[in-house]
């Protein structure tokens, strides 16, 4: 029962006060006492805390103090003003974490190919038995699901406190409302992420119920998206923002120069074989679970792959420049494979990816128009071109790296880099066409 | 010789004084009591075995619900336990700031101890309404910082949940001011009062050896004269960086629990003015950034092994005792509830007294049933 | 009231139906206001005590809560009558009245003012200590007939607390007897007027009629106020003494079994005999309906003043008694309760010794006011009044004062005291006052 080092710790016995004779001057002194509040309750009201007598009442519903921001009651889940989109991807984090386990959510799923993608279908939160620990708001990495500070929840009627989604969605301005600087520490990481999971979802799935019918629906349906194609560049550009991460950024160009390349090369012929597979295996291929630098070196592969098809189709059917321009385009996956370190960054892969996508484009255009003399011009021009691609190539490294200064950004190097190598491909598929 | 029987009188679990769903068989005499058994288990919730079924964090929102009273000194607890188990450092920032949690939670318990205790003896809530309009104030501090202001769900492991707000030192500040005007009001309201001395005086002594073999803690145990505190006995936190004393009593009756519970409201006080002035300067942080995100707070799988932390709430001190198996979920999690311990000598401490007695030396108990039967 | 009527109706009715008449008017009269004070008193309680409790107290319903009685009323009516099925049905029954009915009897001999007086009897001191007496029956048969060990263990305490207090309240009220010389309270205010201690000796002097010669401003007066009290505190059940009312280990005590209006009418019965406690007490002690002005305007003989003295009067009689109310109130805010043995113990040990002292008091009051060379006093003879009441104040003052001194030292629990001896003091022993 020692203590170690204590500051000072005394032990002192109470007093009792005994000496004096009482005769009632204790109780005299709790009447002065009292009748002191009675008085003072007439007078004053207690403003602050440090007040000790007055009327303390705060007489509700007329008068209501304020909560603050970080008071909890039940959850809600948000939706954007603008856009519509709920923030809630259905991840099951929160259903995970609620002690009670009163929250029930189902997750939605792509009508036509029936994938899950990251929107609610249905959540219900059990009102009368959530004891308001607010695990389920902590926890949440989308902030989509928040404390609310409603409390005048009584109702004569119980089935009201089972609620489902539509009675749990409120708008952002509402949180932002009661909870600003809590928001405001979040905003940005939670839009950002709305912006991914917006990309993800088809239709009008993902759009609150009050704001369905209101607002365009995002991401049209990939059929429609075909004429759009050679236009598609410009659009994604236009969404490649600033609030988006580098390797995705990265492999957003490789899978735009993929589908660039497609299109002008094909246009229009069989892009709807080519485009929808191109467009498909990317949404196929790139699923949740696979790593950043997988995704980009897959991309690359396909890039390559389609590159190397178009010439195939393109030039006169050659057949030793094919099992060639396979050689080389097994070989390039192969030299990629090799390369790529888990030391190296994700965007600088992508990067690579791309020049090497460009390079064996480049290289089987060679192969393929190597017979005849004209395109020997040709090839020798796709030669000169090549060296022209080669040398804009590793020009194109040379520009950007004259151009790219240490003040361009990543993403814009990245897209520099995409954006010449379907340049080489359209330009060597050009002057195969020509040939 | 008259011959007079012995009346056995049920204080039901519905009683407006048990201090929750609490029953006592009283077999009386008349006016005397001559045995009293408690029977309690009403308000069993299985805290203890949900623990087990639920991850480390899972059970910090029940905590609060232990001794529903003081939820900061409950979530202290089970804090502490599982960070000795998993050896998870503490910053100072977050340190202090427990201490002032815990120190505000003793001044509002005490306060209403007393308050229920002259409650119970039928002053018609004065002192009770006057006890509990200082709760107010500091239980508007706890929703501030914590977003609750009774099940604060505020500690986690490594620290708290989130910092301080900018609004809450200046209220905390003015309620300092206020605070040394309550303590001397209510003590000049009730301690020389003669109707309170005859209720307290003499009534429900629980004796030195009697107590220390009940192995009861807190104020009733420094009431009867032993100078036992798990703050100074085995300082956790920052507690052996502040100075404060210990009070105890001299008989052991009511009289003196009330008198050691006001003097520990001040010293409380003495406390809290420290932290106060230290919190600026302290450094680290609310929580050990290792444990920050709530995804490392549910992910905790502490090593195997067993650990027993205790914490001095307001009602004694109060253990956890953890056993784990190396999983995201304790093997076995036990409380040692200070509520439960402190109830045993009840019947001893009844014994010869009125039935009037009975209800305030249960008052003089403070026992809350939540933690009591879990 | 008789007056009146005959007045009115006097040429066609016999006489016996003239009284007939004015009393049931009178008693119709009492019994309206009886409820509508207590009404007024229950929103005044809620109110004040709220207001020591820095809150408000209920404020919704009417007007700053003035309907909240009336609210309260319309619940109990509406509430069922549970009579337990082991009850004794009869007793059960007739408990509440037998409670209740002899408060309503005090009402009728209490002068509410100047002369309004309802029945006048020349014996109304004891009358009122009579029926008062009563209603412990009531009380006895309430906690019996509920078949109820809690209520049965109420009401025993109850009416060990009811006769217990009666005696120092007698005793007080034996005292002003002496002191007036007549045991008719309507006569008491008449006997106050006057300037404070000296009362009407100095009126030969030209001092005027303030109509504050209350007793008191005198030492026996004073403590025989104070006893007199406390003990209707006890009476009526009000803290500190309300051990059967709204005992914290005995649910309500002998009300327990009762719901809905017999509850209610419990209620009412102690509520208004805390009122008529509170009248009586400012009647013998604090000069009823007498006040600055009243003597004035009734000297004046002209008809209206006298209305109007003897509506100041009434006024007078009304802010007295709401204003011990308030005391009671007051007490009621600040003080936990005795337990019972505690309670018997003071009235037993200290109040009755204290009365029983403050009758001699009284009768050496008394003496030296009246007494001369007859009585073998010679000293005495030649005084002025004025001079013998300075003197019999300072007697009586001294008397008063030893013996509360005196006993308070006899009750009080010896020093040094261990904890064994207070344990067993307060366990199975008797309990005296607390500690020097």
């Amino acid at each position: 029962m020692t203590a170690e080092t204590p500051r000072t710790s005394n032990v002192f016995v109470v007093d009792r006060g005994e000496p004096k004779l009482r005769g009632g001057q204790g109780l005299l002194a709790g009447l002065g006492v009292v009748i002191r509040h009675f008085g003072k309750a007439f007078t004053k009201k207690i403003e602050s805390p440090a007040e000790s007598s007055g009327l303390f009442t705060v007489q509700y519903p007329e008068e209501r103090l304020a909560m603050p921001e970080a008071y909890r009651n039940f959850p809600i889940l948000l939706y954007d003003d603008q856009t519509g989109h709920e923030l809630c991807t259905s991840c099951f984090q929160c259903e995970r974490i609620c002690p009670p386990q009163v929250i029930h959510m189902t997750q939605a799923s792509d009508p036509t190919t029936g994938k899950p993608v990251p929107a609610v279908a249905e959540f219900i939160i059990e009102y009368d038995a959530c004891m308001s620990c607010g695990l389920c708001a902590e926890v949440c990495p989308f902030d989509a699901i928040k404390m609310d500070h409603e409390f005048e929840l009584s109702n004569a009627d119980h089935s009201t406190m089972t609620v489902n989604k539509a009675g749990l969605d409120r708008p952002i301005s509402y949180y932002e409302s009661i909870a600003p600087t809590m928001w405001a520490e979040v905003r940005d990481g939670a839009m950002k992420k709305l912006q991914g999971n917006m990309k993800r979802r088809s239709g009008d799935i993902g759009i609150a119920p009050p704001m369905k019918g209101k607002v365009q629906t995002s991401a049209p349906a990939p059929a429609a998206a075909k004429p759009a194609a050679p236009a598609a560049p410009a659009k994604p550009v236009a969404a490649v923002g600033a609030n988006m991460s580098d390797e995705k950024k990265a492999r957003l160009e490789a899978i735009r120069a993929a589908k660039a390349a497609q299109a002008a090369q094909s246009g229009g012929a069989t892009p709807e074989v080519a485009a929808p597979e191109a467009s498909a295996k990317p949404v196929a291929a790139v699923g949740a679970n696979m790593s950043d630098e997988k995704k980009a070196r897959l991309e690359a592969i396909r890039a390559a792959k389609a590159a190397a098809k178009a010439a195939q189709e393109g030039g006169t059917a050659p057949e030793a420049p094919a099992p060639e321009a396979a050689a080389p385009a097994p070989e390039a996956p192969a030299k990629p494979m090799a390369a790529i370190g888990s030391n190296m960054s994700g965007e600088k892969k992508a990067r690579l990816e791309a020049i090497r996508a460009a390079k064996a484009a480049a290289k089987a255009a060679q192969e393929g128009g190597a017979a005849p003399e004209a395109p020997a011009p040709e090839a020798a021009a796709p030669e000169t071109a090549a060296p022209e691609a080669a040398a804009p190539a590793p020009e194109a490294p040379a520009k950007p790296v004259a151009a790219i200064g240490s003040n361009m950004s990543e993403e814009k190097r990245a897209r520099l880099e995409a954006i010449r190598a379907a340049k080489a491909a359209a330009k060597r598929e050009a002057s195969n066409d020509e040939s | 010789m008259l011959k007079t029987e012995e009346l056995q009188i049920n204080i039901g679990p519905q009683h407006p004084s048990t201090h929750g769903v609490f029953r006592m068989i009283v077999t009386v005499d008349g006016e005397t009591v001559i045995d009293l058994k408690p029977v309690f288990g009403y308000l069993h919730r299985n805290h203890e075995q949900l623990a087990e079924v639920s991850t480390y964090i899972q059970s910090m929102p029940y905590t609060d619900r232990l001794d529903y009273f003081n939820s900061m000194a409950n979530n202290f607890g089970l804090a502490l336990a599982v960070e000795k188990l998993a050896g998870i450092e503490v910053p100072q920032r977050a340190n202090y700031i427990r201490v002032l949690m815990c120190e505000l939670t003793r001044i509002l318990n005490h306060a209403a101890a007393v308050g229920f205790m002259i409650n119970d003896m039928g002053a018609w809530q004065t002192p009770l309404v006057f006890a509990g309009r200082e709760r107010e104030k500091i239980l508007d501090l706890f929703e501030m910082a914590s977003g609750a202001r009774m099940m604060c769900n505020y500690f986690r492991f490594g620290g708290v949940v989130r910092d301080l707000p900018p609004e809450f030192m200046p209220l905390l500040k003015q309620l300092m001011q206020g605070l040394p005007a309550f303590f001397d009001e209510f003590e000049r309201l009730l301690r020389e009062n003669e109707i309170l001395r005859l209720r307290s005086e003499g009534v429900g002594i629980l004796p030195k050896e009697v107590a220390l073999s009940y192995s009861v803690t807190g104020p009733l145990l420094r009431g009867s004269g032993v100078p036992y505190d798990v703050r100074r006995a085995e300082p956790y936190s920052v507690y052996d960086e502040l100075d404060f004393d210990i009070p105890v009593g001299s008989i052991g009756d009511v009289y003196d629990r009330f008198l050691v519970r006001i003097a520990e409201m001040r010293q409380s006080y003495r406390i809290l003015q420290q932290v106060i002035e230290r919190l600026p300067d302290t450094t680290g942080g609310h929580i050990n950034p290792s444990m920050a995100s709530i995804g490392r707070q549910k992910a905790l799988r502490p090593p195997p092994g067993d650990v027993y932390a205790r914490v001095e709430t307001p009602k004694g001190e109060l253990g956890f005792y953890l056993v784990s198996n190396g999983t995201a979920r304790p093997y076995r999690y036990k409380v040692r509830a200070p509520s439960f311990v402190n109830l045993t000598p009840l019947g001893d401490m009844c014994r010869g007294h009125k039935v009037a007695d009975v209800v305030v030396i249960l008052g003089s108990i403070d026992i809350v049933m939540g933690e009591v039967d879990r | 009231m008789v007056e009146i009527v005959r007045y009115l109706l006097g040429g066609w009715l016999a006489d016996w139906l003239i009284y007939l008449i004015a009393y049931i008017i009178v008693t119709t009269i009492l019994l309206i206001v009886a409820p509508l004070t207590m009404m007024m008193q229950v929103w005044f309680e809620r109110r004040a005590v709220a207001r020591m409790q820095d809150r408000l107290g209920p404020n919704r319903v009417g007007p700053a809560g003035l309907l909240q009685s009336i609210a309260d009323g319309v619940k109990m009516f509406t509430k069922e009558d549970i009579v337990p099925r082991a009850a004794d049905r009869w007793v059960h029954l007739l408990a509440p009245v037998i409670a209740v009915a002899p408060v309503m009897f005090m009402l009728a001999v209490i002068p509410w003012g100047r002369g309004v007086v309802p029945a006048t009897i020349n014996v109304s001191v004891l009358f009122v200590v009579a029926v008062s007496s009563v209603s412990a029956v009531g009380l006895m048969m309430a906690g019996w007939g509920s078949n109820n060990k809690f209520a049965l263990l109420g009401a025993m305490r109850a009416v060990a607390q009811m006769v217990s207090y009666e005696i120092p309240a007698v005793m007080a009220l034996v005292g002003v007897v002496l002191l007036t010389g007549t045991m008719s309270m309507a006569v008491y205010p008449e006997l106050q007027s006057g300037i404070p201690i000296m009362g009407d000796t100095l009126s030969k002097y030209g001092v005027p009629d303030l109509g504050l010669g209350w007793f008191i401003f005198t030492p026996v007066g004073f403590v025989g106020f104070i006893l007199f009290y406390i003990a209707v505190l006890a009476e009526g059940e009000r803290t500190p003494f309300d051990i059967p009312e709204a005992d914290s280990e005995i649910v309500a005590g002998y009300m327990t079994e009762y719901s809905g209006m017999k509850f209610a009418v419990f209620y009412l019965g102690q509520f208004v005999l805390n009122y008529a406690l509170s009248m009586i007490a400012a009647i013998a002690f604090l000069g009823g309906w007498q006040g600055p002005g009243v003597g004035l305007l009734v000297a004046t003989g002209e008809p209206f003043l006298v209305f109007l003295g003897s509506a100041l009067s009434v006024l007078y009689l009304m802010i007295k008694a709401w204003f011990l109310f308030f005391v009671m109130i007051w007490l009621r805010g600040a003080f936990p309760r005795l337990r019972v043995d505690q309670l018997m113990g003071f009235a037993w040990k200290f109040l009755l010794p204290m009365a029983l002292v403050n009758i001699f008091s009284i009768a050496i009051w008394v003496s030296i006011l009246n007494w001369g060379s007859a009585q073998g006093l010679w000293f005495l003879d030649d005084l002025e009044l004025w001079m013998r009441q300075l003197i019999a104040f300072v007697v009586t003052a001294l008397i008063n004062g030893l013996a509360y001194y005196g006993l308070l030292q006899l009750n009080a629990r010896p020093k040094g005291l261990t904890g064994a001896d207070l344990a067993e003091e307060q366990a199975f022993g008797t309990i005296g006052l607390p500690q020097r």
